[in-house]
């Protein structure tokens, strides 16, 4: 086999000719997102609301809504392709998903000198 | 039929007698299975168009973002109900799994009001 066999998931980068045609783009992976999360949540297990997953990734489309320039979001559509094909075949596990929830469970970050001081870090 | 004829008969030929009571009763049979199946609902004939609007409405009701007095079927979920595209993928993505259907991205992109999700649904024969 002269060429490797594309994986499950996989679509093929490409530069979006114009702004409508990736916004296109992005709605179709928000939407391919949404509807992977009864299976995402069944392949790892996660024990949380699905409406709390449904808002994570909301979030994470919401975190780049004013981005513009062309370019940019060709390379955020591309990481979020292979994050979802990551997700959707399992080769992210379960740690890796949470790692998205982290700071919705930290308490905040100390300000103030004392209070850097006494939480042990600067 | 075969009660009638039996006692007069020998049993040998009770048991022909029966044998052919037995063929002869098949289509009489048939014919009563097919008067009482006569009006049954196929659940795939269809769902009723009222049926789907009133779905779709409860739907975006069911949407916080949505102000409920504005929702009717000629809406445009982006111009009239102030959603924004993510929010019309979420709205339709919520249609799909009332119905227990997907919806294709290219059919999905067209749909921009409920009139226009009814109409799809309308013609979706897997829908229910």
């Amino acid at each position: 086999m002269s060429a490797a066999m594309a994986a499950h998931l996989s679509v093929v980068t490409a530069q979006s000719p114009s702004l409508s045609a990736a916004r296109q783009s992005v709605l179709h992976l928000y939407r391919d997102f949404q509807r992977g999360v009864p299976e995402i949540m069944r392949t790892h297990q996660i024990d949380m609301p699905m409406s709390q997953i449904r808002t994570k990734i909301r979030e994470e489309f919401e975190r780049h809504r004013d981005v513009k320039d062309l370019a940019v979001i060709d390379i955020l559509l591309f990481k979020g392709r292979s994050e979802y094909q990551e997700t959707m075949n399992a080769w992210k596990q379960e740690t890796h998903i949470m790692r998205y929830f982290i700071k919705d469970d930290a308490p905040p970050k100390p300000e103030g000198f004392l209070e850097k001081f006494l939480a042990g870090r600067d | 039929m075969f009660r009638a004829l039996c006692p007069a008969s020998s049993a040998f030929r009770a048991a022909t007698l029966y044998k052919n009571a037995a063929v002869a009763a098949t289509p009489a049979r048939t014919n009563a299975l097919a008067l009482s199946n006569f009006v049954r609902m196929y659940s795939s004939v269809g769902l009723a168009r009222t049926d789907i609007e009133k779905r779709v409405l409860d739907i975006l009701a069911g949407f916080n973002k949505v102000d409920a007095n504005k929702i009717s079927l000629a809406a445009n979920f982006n111009n009239d109900l102030g959603l924004d595209s993510l929010d019309t993928v979420e709205v339709v993505m919520a249609i799909e799994e009332e119905f227990s259907i997907e919806i294709p991205d290219k059919d999905a992109d067209d749909i921009k009001s409920a009139a226009q999700a009814v109409e799809y649904i309308s013609k979706r024969d897997d829908a229910h």
